[in-house]
C-alpha cells in the first residue's frame, strides 16, 4: 500500500499538502486542474521533490530517505522519456542496467516485454523513427522491466489522439493485472479511465480534495469542479 | 504537382557566399592579367604548412580538453560569481591578438608574474615560453573558454526529463556522461573543433611573437608577405586557395566523421544534475576549476593593468572610435545573423526534409570557408570587385561590416543551426500538417525558438567585430577609426600604456556583450 | 514644430557643407595610421597647410608603409590619393613600378640627410637610423658594434621584427647584409641563440622590450628622444655601432591621377618647408629632412650620431630581397 500522510512542500507562491492512500495492485487515476499539483505529487513520490514534513511509505517502507534510484518506483513522463541516440532495446534496457551490459536472459525479458506492449520487432529502431504512441509504449515497457512495484505515469498519453489514448489505458490496465503492480496515473480526461481505475483522486490547490471510487468522484459533489477543470485545459 | 518554386533563401545565401569568395579570389588571381603561375610548394612552404597544421591541431586538442573539462565542472557546480565567470568565458576569444600576446608575457614572460612567483619561492633558474609552450598558452587562453561556453550552452539543452530519468535509474557518473553529456558533446564537437582549428591555423601575430623564430610561422605569414611586401596578388590568391583547401577538407572530414546524432527535445534544464553529489566528481571538478582558474585568471587579470591609463584615453577620439566600432559591429552582426539563419534553415531542410545529411554537412561547412579565407585576401578581392561597380573611397564603409559580418557567420551559425533543427524536430510535423511554409513557418514555428539564440549570436558577432583589426589595416582612415585601430595607432606612437587602456575598453565591451549574449541564450524559451 | 526646426537645421547644414565643398578644393593624402593619429604630425601639418592654400586636407590611412602601397596597388588608376606620405626607401622600386606617381617638381636642396638626394619622384620628409635600443639601467655596457653583438655568445638578448612583415625587420636584414655580405647567414646563426623572437611588427617588439623580455630591441636612434621628451626618462639609449647604421628615410610622392595637380605640387613643395619640417621631430620622432632654422629639439641633439650611413639602393633591395630573406630563413629557421 502506498501511504502519503500530510506531505507538505512549500514554494514562495505555492503550497502543497498531500494525504492519500493507494492499495497495492490497484490503479489510481489522479485528476484535477492543471497547476493544481498533480505532477508535483508524482515527482515527490519518485523522489524529485522532498517534502518538508509528513510521511511517505510504500508497503511499510519509508521512501523519504531514499534516492530516486533506490525507490521501488518507476516513472513515465508525458514526453522526453527516451534517449534519441539509443535503440528501443537499449532504452528499455536502461530500466534494468544503466550500464547496458545486458545478459541474454535480460534481453529475452526485454523482448517479451516489448511484445507485451505491442512492439514486437521494434528492438533496433530509434525513437525518432517512431510515433508518439509507440514511444510511450517503449517507456511503459521500460517501467515494467525494471521490476519496480510502483509505476507512476504522468499524463503519459495526453498527447495521443482519443482512440489511441483509450487503447493505451486498456493496455496499462491489462499489464498491471498481469504483473500485479501498483499504478498511479495522472490523466486529463477522467472518462478515459473511469471504468478501469479502482480509485480516483481529485487534486486541486496542492491538496487531495477527494478520493474514492471513480463513480463517486465523477458524480459526487465535486462534479462541477471536475467538469470545469477538464474543460479549462 | 508542378509549381514553380523560388530557390530556398539558404541556397541563395550559400551561392552569394560562394560567389563572394570565388569572385574575390578570381579578381586577385587575375589582377596582373592571366592566371598566375602556381607557386611551387617547396621545402619552405612545406615546412610552414606542416608547422601550421601541427600547432593548430595541438592548440585545438588542448583547448577542447580544457574547455570541455571546464564546461562539465561548471555544469555540475554553482557558486557565487558563476554568472560573471560565464560571461568572461566568451570574452577572451575576441581580444585583439596584441592584447593577448602582452597578457601572456605579463604572466609568463621573463619578468612576468610567474617568474616573480618562482623567484619569490627561491627558484633561480630561467625559463622561456617561446616556441610551442608560448603559442599553446596563448591559443588555449583565447579558445578554451569559448569551447567551455559553447559546450555549456549545449549541455543546458538536455531535457529535464532526462535528468530525472538518470536519477530514477541511478545512473553512475560514467553512465550520465555516456547517455546525457556525450551525445551533446558529439553533436557540438565537430563544429567547435573546426572553428578553433581554423582560428589557430590562421593565427599569425601570436605565432610570430611567441614562436621565437621564423621556423614557427604560419601560412598566413606567407600570405601577408606576398600581399604587403611582394605585392604579388597572384601568389596571394594561390596561397589563400591552399589555406582554404586544407581548412575546408579537414573541417568537412570532421563533420562527416562525426555525423550529428539525433537531438533530444529541449526544455531548459532546471534540475540539479544527479552527479553533482558524487564525491569523486566533486574532487575532479574542484581540480579542473582550480586549474582552469589558475591558468586563465592571471592572463585575464593582466589585461586589467590598463585600468590606470583609462583616464588618459577617454577623449573625443575614443568616443568617436567607440561609436564607429559599435555601428560597424551592429551592421556586421546583422549580416552574420541573416546569413546564418538562411544557411541553417537550408541545412535543416537537407537534413530532415530531404534526408541528405551529407549535403547538409556541406552547408555546415560553408560558413567555415569564410573563416578559412585569409581576411586580407578576402578584403583585397572584394575591394577589387566593388571597385568595378562603385566609388572605391566608400569601400571601407561597405567592406568593414561585410567582412566582419562574413567572418562572424561561423559563430552565429553555431547558435542558430541546432535550435532550428530542434524546432523542426519538435514542430515540423505539425507545421507540415498545417501547411506552414516559407515566411509563415519561420514566424510561427522558428522565431519563438530562435529569437534568444539569435540575440546571443548577434551579441557574440558584435563582440567579434568589435575586437577585429584585420582589415582596418588596409582600409582605416581618419574617417573610419575603430577602437582596435586606435589601439594600434597608439602603439605606433610609443604610447603602450594608452594602447593597453584602449585594449581594456575593447575587452570590457566584449565582456558586456557576452554577458548579454549569455543572459539571452540562457533565458527560458 | 520640432520637425520643422530639424528640417531647417538639416538644410542649413547641407547648404553650408555644399558651399564649403564648392569653394574649397580638397587634397586627399594617404599615410600610415600613427602619422595621422592623435600624437602624429598630421593635425599640425593640416592646420599649417590649410592656412596657406585655401583648401582642405583629408587623411586616409593604412596600417603601415607596406599596407599603404598594397592599397594603392589595389586601387590602381582609380585611387583617390592626391599625395602619399610615408613610403620608405625599400619600397621605392615597387612603388615606381605601379606607374602611379608623378614627378613632384619641387626644389630639393639643403637637406640634412646623410646621403645625397636626386630622385624627382619622391621627396624625403624625415629620416633616422635603425639602432638597437636598450635600458642603460639594466645593460650598462652595451655592445659597441654589430659584430660585438653578433659574436659575443654571452651578449644581450634581443627582440627583433620579422623581415617578411615589418619595415625595421627588413632594415636589420639589410644592415646585416651590409656588414657581413656573403657571410650574413653565418652571422644570423651566431646571433640566433640570443634572439628572443621575431615579431610581426615594431609595436610588438618594442612592447616586449619595455616589458623586460629582452635586453635590446631593434628600433631607431631617435627612439630615446621620445622617452626623454614625453616621459622624462633618460635611461633608454640607442647603442652606437662602429660599422655604421642602416638608414631609414621616409618619403612622400604625388600621384599621376590627381585631379588637383597644382595643389598637389604645392603640397609637395610644402613638405620641405619650415612649417612641415618643424612639426616632425616631436610627433613622428624622426629627424626632419631639412633642419628647421631653430634646429632640432634638445633631446635630439644628445642622440647617437652614427659615423656612417649604410644603405642599399631601392633597385638592389628589389633584386636581392628574396635571396637575403631566404638566407636569413635558412640560418634562423632550424
Amino acid at each position: 500500500m502506498l501511504a502519503i500522510e500530510n506531505c507538505r512542500l512549500t514554494w514562495p507562491d505555492f503550497v502543497a499538502d498531500y494525504s492519500l492512500t493507494v492499495e497495492a495492485g490497484s490503479l489510481c487515476a489522479v485528476i484535477g486542474p492543471s497547476g493544481g499539483g498533480k505532477t508535483t505529487l508524482l515527482h515527490m513520490i519518485a523522489g524529485f521533490e522532498t517534502p518538508q514534513s509528513g510521511r511517505l511509505t510504500f508497503n511499510g517502507q519509508n521512501l523519504l530517505p531514499l534516492e530516486p534510484a533506490k525507490r521501488p518506483v518507476a516513472i513515465v513522463f508525458q514526453d522526453h522519456n527516451l534517449f534519441p541516440h539509443l535503440t528501443v532495446t537499449q532504452n528499455v534496457g536502461l530500466g534494468l542496467r544503466p550500464s547496458l551490459r545486458l545478459t541474454d536472459q535480460e534481453k529475452t525479458l526485454i523482448e517479451s516485454t516489448l511484445d507485451a506492449v505491442g512492439l514486437k520487432g521494434f528492438d533496433t529502431r530509434r525513437p525518432g523513427e517512431m510515433s508518439g504512441g509507440q514511444r510511450q509504449r517503449v517507456a511503459l515497457a521500460r517501467a515494467l522491466v525494471s521490476g519496480r512495484p510502483l509505476i507512476l505515469l504522468d499524463e503519459p498519453f495526453s498527447s495521443l489522439d482519443p482512440g489511441l489514448r483509450r487503447d493505451m489505458i486498456l493496455l496499462v490496465d491489462a499489464l498491471r493485472r498481469r504483473r500485479a503492480v501498483t499504478i498511479l496515473m495522472t490523466i486529463h480526461t477522467p472518462e478515459d479511465a473511469a471504468d478501469v481505475a479502482d480509485r480516483m483522486a481529485f487534486i486541486a490547490d496542492g491538496r487531495v480534495a477527494a478520493s474514492g471510487p471513480p463513480a463517486a468522484i465523477l458524480h459526487g459533489s465535486l462534479a462541477p469542479r471536475i467538469a470545469a477543470a477538464v474543460s479549462n485545459t | 504537382m508542378t509549381t514553380l518554386k523560388l530557390p530556398h533563401p539558404g541556397s541563395l545565401a550559400a551561392l552569394a557566399i560562394l560567389g563572394l569568395v570565388a569572385g574575390g579570389f578570381i579578381a586577385l588571381a587575375s589582377f596582373d592579367g592571366g592566371a598566375p603561375p602556381l607557386p611551387s610548394i617547396g621545402p619552405y612552404l612545406g615546412r610552414v604548412l606542416a608547422f601550421t597544421v601541427g600547432q593548430a591541431a595541438l592548440s585545438t586538442l588542448l583547448s577542447l580538453a580544457l574547455g570541455i573539462g571546464l564546461a562539465l565542472a561548471l555544469a555540475r557546480r554553482s557558486f557565487p560569481g558563476r554568472g560573471v565567470v560565464l560571461a568572461a568565458l566568451s570574452t577572451t576569444m575576441v581580444m585583439p591578438t596584441i592584447v593577448a600576446v602582452f597578457a601572456v608575457f605579463a604572466v609568463y614572460g621573463r619578468s612576468g608574474w610567474f617568474a616573480e612567483l618562482l623567484a619569490f619561492l627561491g627558484w633561480k633558474g630561467s625559463f622561456s615560453i617561446f616556441g610551442y609552450p608560448g603559442i599553446l598558452i596563448a591559443h588555449v587562453f583565447l579558445n578554451a573558454p569559448f569551447v567551455a561556453r559553447i559546450t555549456l550552452d549545449g549541455l543546458n539543452q538536455i531535457p529535464t526529463e532526462h535528468w530525472r530519468l538518470a536519477a530514477a535509474f541511478g545512473f553512475t557518473p560514467g553512465q550520465i556522461f555516456r547517455h546525457l553529456d556525450w551525445p551533446v558533446l558529439r553533436a557540438e564537437l565537430p563544429g567547435i573543433a573546426g572553428l578553433i582549428f581554423l582560428m589557430c591555423f590562421k593565427s599569425f601575430a601570436i605565432v610570430l611573437a611567441l614562436g621565437g623564430g621564423p621556423s614557427r610561422s604560419t601560412l598566413e605569414v606567407a600570405i601577408f608577405e606576398a600581399l604587403k611586401v611582394d605585392l604579388d596578388f597572384g601568389r596571394v590568391a594561390w596561397l589563400a586557395l591552399i589555406q582554404l583547401a586544407i581548412c575546408l577538407s579537414l573541417t568537412t572530414l570532421m563533420h562527416w566523421a562525426f555525423t550529428r546524432p539525433p537531438v533530444g527535445h529541449t526544455i531548459r534544464s532546471l534540475v540539479r544534475r544527479p552527479d553533482a553529489k558524487n564525491r569523486r566528481l566533486m574532487l575532479v571538478d574542484a581540480v579542473v576549476l582550480a586549474a582552469g582558474a589558475l591558468f586563465l585568471a592571471p592572463l585575464a587579470l593582466s589585461v586589467l593593468t590598463g585600468l590606470r591609463n583609462i583616464p588618459d584615453v577617454v577623449d573625443a577620439d575614443l568616443l568617436r572610435a567607440f561609436g564607429t566600432s559599435m555601428t560597424i559591429a551592429m551592421a556586421a552582426a546583422f549580416i552574420a545573423c541573416v546569413l546564418a539563419v538562411a544557411l541553417a534553415s537550408a541545412a535543416r531542410r537537407r537534413r530532415l526534409v530531404l534526408r541528405s545529411p551529407r549535403m547538409a554537412a556541406l552547408y555546415d561547412v560553408l560558413p567555415d570557408a569564410l573563416l578559412a579565407m585569409p581576411p586580407f585576401a578576402l578584403t583585397a578581392g572584394l575591394f577589387l570587385l566593388i571597385q568595378r561597380f562603385g566609388d572605391p573611397s566608400a569601400a571601407g564603409f561597405i567592406l568593414l561590416p561585410l567582412i566582419n559580418g562574413l567572418a562572424a557567420v561561423p559563430f552565429t551559425y553555431r547558435y542558430v543551426a541546432p535550435r532550428l533543427l530542434t524546432a523542426e524536430e519538435r514542430y515540423g510535423r505539425v507545421a507540415a500538417s498545417l501547411g506552414l511554409a516559407g515566411w509563415s513557418k519561420f514566424t510561427i514555428m522558428d522565431w519563438p525558438v530562435l529569437k534568444r539564440p539569435l540575440a546571443a549570436g548577434f551579441a557574440l558577432a558584435m563582440a567579434l567585430s568589435f575586437g577585429d583589426f584585420g582589415i582596418i589595416a588596409l582600409f582605416g582612415g581618419t574617417e573610419l577609426v575603430t577602437l582596435p585601430y586606435l589601439l594600434y595607432e597608439r602603439l605606433g606612437a610609443y604610447r603602450l600604456d594608452e594602447a593597453s587602456a584602449v585594449g581594456l575598453v575593447i575587452v570590457l565591451v566584449a565582456f558586456l556583450l557576452s554577458h548579454l549574449s549569455g543572459r539571452w541564450s540562457d533565458a527560458r524559451d | 514644430m520640432l520637425r520643422r526646426i530639424l528640417l531647417t537645421l538639416a538644410s542649413l547644414g547641407l547648404a553650408a557643407g555644399l558651399a564649403q565643398a564648392q569653394t574649397k578644393p580638397t587634397l586627399t593624402i594617404y599615410t600610415y595610421s600613427s602619422f595621422a593619429g592623435k600624437y602624429g604630425p598630421a593635425k599640425t601639418i593640416e592646420e599649417r597647410f590649410e592656412a596657406t592654400c585655401n583648401c582642405e586636407l583629408t587623411w586616409v590611412t593604412a596600417e603601415d608603409a607596406g599596407s599603404l602601397l598594397g592599397r594603392l596597388r589595389l586601387e590602381g588608376q582609380n585611387t583617390k590619393a592626391d599625395a602619399v606620405v610615408g613610403l620608405d626607401m625599400n619600397l621605392v622600386a615597387e612603388a615606381k613600378a605601379l606607374n602611379l606617381f608623378a614627378p613632384h617638381g619641387a626644389e630639393v636642396k639643403d637637406l640634412s640627410l646623410p646621403i645625397a638626394w636626386k630622385d624627382d619622384t619622391f621627396i624625403p620628409f624625415d629620416w633616422g637610423y635603425y639602432a638597437f635600443v636598450y635600458d642603460a639601467n639594466k645593460l650598462p655596457n652595451p655592445p659597441k658594434s654589430l659584430k660585438e653583438l653578433v659574436d659575443n655568445p654571452n651578449g644581450p638578448k634581443v627582440v627583433l621584427q620579422d623581415p617578411r612583415t615589418s619595415a625595421p625587420g627588413l632594415g636589420l636584414l639589410l644592415w646585416m647584409q651590409q656588414v657581413y655580405g656573403e657571410k650574413a647567414g653565418e652571422a644570423w646563426g651566431r646571433l640566433k641563440p640570443r634572439i628572443v623572437t621575431f615579431t610581426k611588427g615594431w609595436s610588438e617588439a618594442y612592447g616586449l622590450f619595455l616589458k623586460g623580455e629582452a635586453d635590446m630591441v631593434m628600433s631607431y636612434t631617435t627612439s630615446p628622444a621620445y622617452h626623454v621628451v614625453a616621459e622624462k626618462k633618460s635611461n633608454y639609449k640607442a647603442a652606437a655601432f662602429a660599422e655604421g647604421h642602416y638608414l631609414h628615410v621616409e618619403l612622400a610622392g604625388m600621384t599621376r591621377t590627381t585631379k588637383e595637380p597644382e595643389l598637389a605640387k604645392k603640397f609637395m613643395a610644402f613638405i620641405l618647408s619650415e612649417p612641415f619640417q618643424s612639426a616632425i621631430p616631436e610627433t613622428n620622432w624622426m629627424y626632419p629632412a631639412k633642419t628647421p632654422a631653430a634646429g632640432v629639439p634638445v633631446a635630439f641633439k644628445d642622440l647617437v650620431q652614427p659615423e656612417k650611413a649604410l644603405l642599399f639602393t631601392p633597385e638592389e633591395v628589389q633584386q636581392n630581397r628574396r635571396a637575403f630573406t631566404d638566407a636569413w630563413l635558412n640560418a634562423t629557421a632550424r
